[in-house]
């Protein structure tokens, strides 16, 4: 197996401890495990918005403690499960997203590619504030995927959806990563889903992993 | 113009009766604010009163030593106060903010004191009390654009670390933040100078009409002096926050945002 993101070691401060982690590129694997167990904090160890106690992670091959801290979290990019949308229409949100990174937006037709990979069927001008949750939810993980990283960290990207439509997404969604070579790592607290869709899983327990 | 009319101690006395009004609102109303009101009527007496003989001190034994004193405490108090209203503000935040009060207010009053009036730099009648509404208004805005910065930043969390896991610079992110900081810290001057000579007639004009000066005059002195609070406010928020948030993360470009 190829290792795109490996970690050894990783500790942070005295509450969480981690098994060696590697995570296979192009790969899709789900992280697993109770809520405390550590799981989001694994993902801010990923995207160094958290540094490691003690440990290393490993990005294709690089220290990412040495590495420029912006460039790499635009290529590992983690979608938070709390989902933060501008008070604008759709497109609005694509454009700010985009403008914040200080990168050119995608067209109209990109936008509306990626919000039918999340199975979300709403026109660019649909003003956010409207949307229902799943609906946000759904907006929030199209820019993401817009924004063409190499890996993308999902935080429960489905928490606001039914098990049908969060299946029938994750499925799309899936499909479109490999198309596109998107290393996927997704959290989940729904074992149907991980089974279903995990071609690896990491199952942590509270403070270590099994 | 007539001069000013001496105050009788006993008259001046009658003035604190007019606070029985505002403790007997309070009471009606329970609002427990009668202690804070006392307490501070009595700090400000204390504190305006030892201001007085300080400054009838300075003003017959006039020296630049006593001037920069002045000056000093002025601003160290200032500073002060806007650590107390803004607690848990890192070292490095609390040593910009100090800086810029400091810059703001010592560059603002020597162009106004030497250049707007074409006084002495060392002269205790214009620079003491042109410090003082500079610093007083300068500690105000401050304040209340680092309360208002931190506070967005703790309503817009979401945001923040949303935008940060997206890669965007910390500058990129931050930079919002300040602009609507320094709009709320300069508002209230921008209000005032809209209002004044409608709505009010502020505290300097008054005081310089009631001393004999000719209205022409104190209304040259309080433009000047409305336009350089509305500087130096603005001078001193742009560079507490411009340089201060700048602090609030590591080299990794890990927040490190903690005021309470």
């Amino acid at each position: 197996m190829e290792a795109i993101l490996r970690a050894t070691g990783l500790k942070f401060l005295d509450i969480l401890r981690f098994p060696p982690i590697a995570i296979e590129k192009g790969g899709v694997t789900f992280v697993c495990g109770k809520s405390g167990a550590g799981k989001s904090t694994l993902f801010k160890l990923f995207n160094l918005t958290l540094s490691p106690t003690e440990g290393t992670v490993f990005y294709d091959g690089a220290d990412i403690a040495e590495m420029d801290p912006v460039a790499l979290r635009r290529e590992v990019l983690l979608m938070g499960q709390n989902v933060y949308l501008f008070d604008d229409t759709i497109r609005g949100n694509f454009e700010k997203y985009f403008e914040y990174r200080g990168e050119p937006c995608i067209g109209g037709d990109g936008m509306q590619s990626w919000l039918t990979v999340c199975g979300l069927e709403q026109p660019l001008t649909a003003q956010c504030q409207t949307l229902s949750g799943g609906e946000r939810q759904r907006v929030f993980l199209a820019i993401h995927l817009a924004m063409r990283p190499r890996v993308l960290l999902l935080d429960e990207p489905t928490s606001a959806l039914d098990k049908k439509t969060a299946a029938q997404v994750l499925e799309r969604l899936i499909a479109r990563c490999k198309e596109k070579g998107i290393t996927l790592v997704i959290i989940s607290h729904d074992p149907a889903l991980a089974h279903a869709f995990a071609e690896n899983t990491i199952a942590l327990t509270e403070g270590a992993c099994e | 113009m007539n001069r000013i009319v001496q105050l009788n101690l006993w008259q001046f006395a009658l003035i604190y009766l007019l606070l029985l009004i505002v403790i007997t609102v309070l009471r009606v109303c329970k609002i427990d604010q009668t202690k804070n009101l006392l307490w501070a009527s009595a700090r400000m007496t204390l504190q305006l009163t030892l201001a007085g003989l300080i400054l009838t001190y300075i003003f017959q034994n006039p020296h630049p030593a006593f001037v920069a004193v002045y000056l000093a405490g002025m601003i160290a108090f200032a500073i002060f106060r806007v650590f107390k209203i803004n607690k848990g503000l890192n070292r490095r935040f609390r040593w910009i903010i100090g800086a810029s009060v400091a810059f703001s207010g010592l560059v603002v009053l020597m162009y106004f004191v030497t250049l707007v009036v074409g006084e002495n730099p060392g002269n205790p009648q214009y620079v003491i009390p042109i410090a003082g509404m500079l610093m007083g208004n300068t500690m105000t805005g401050v304040s209340l654009g680092v309360k208002t910065f931190y506070q967005s930043l703790r309503d817009q969390s979401v945001r923040i670390e949303t935008l940060q896991n997206m890669g965007v610079k910390p500058d990129r992110l931050f930079m919002p933040f300040v602009r609507q900081a320094i709009e709320t810290a300069i508002l209230p001057t921008i209000n005032t100078m809209v209002g004044i000579g409608i709505v009010s007639l502020p505290g300097m004009m008054t005081g310089q009409i009631l001393s004999g000066t000719l209205p022409m005059t104190a209304i040259l002195y309080q433009i000047a002096i409305m336009i350089a609070i509305c500087t130096t406010v603005c001078l001193a928020t742009f560079g507490s926050l411009y340089f201060g948030y700048r602090t609030l993360y590591n080299k990794r470009g890990q927040m490190e945002i903690e005021a309470k």
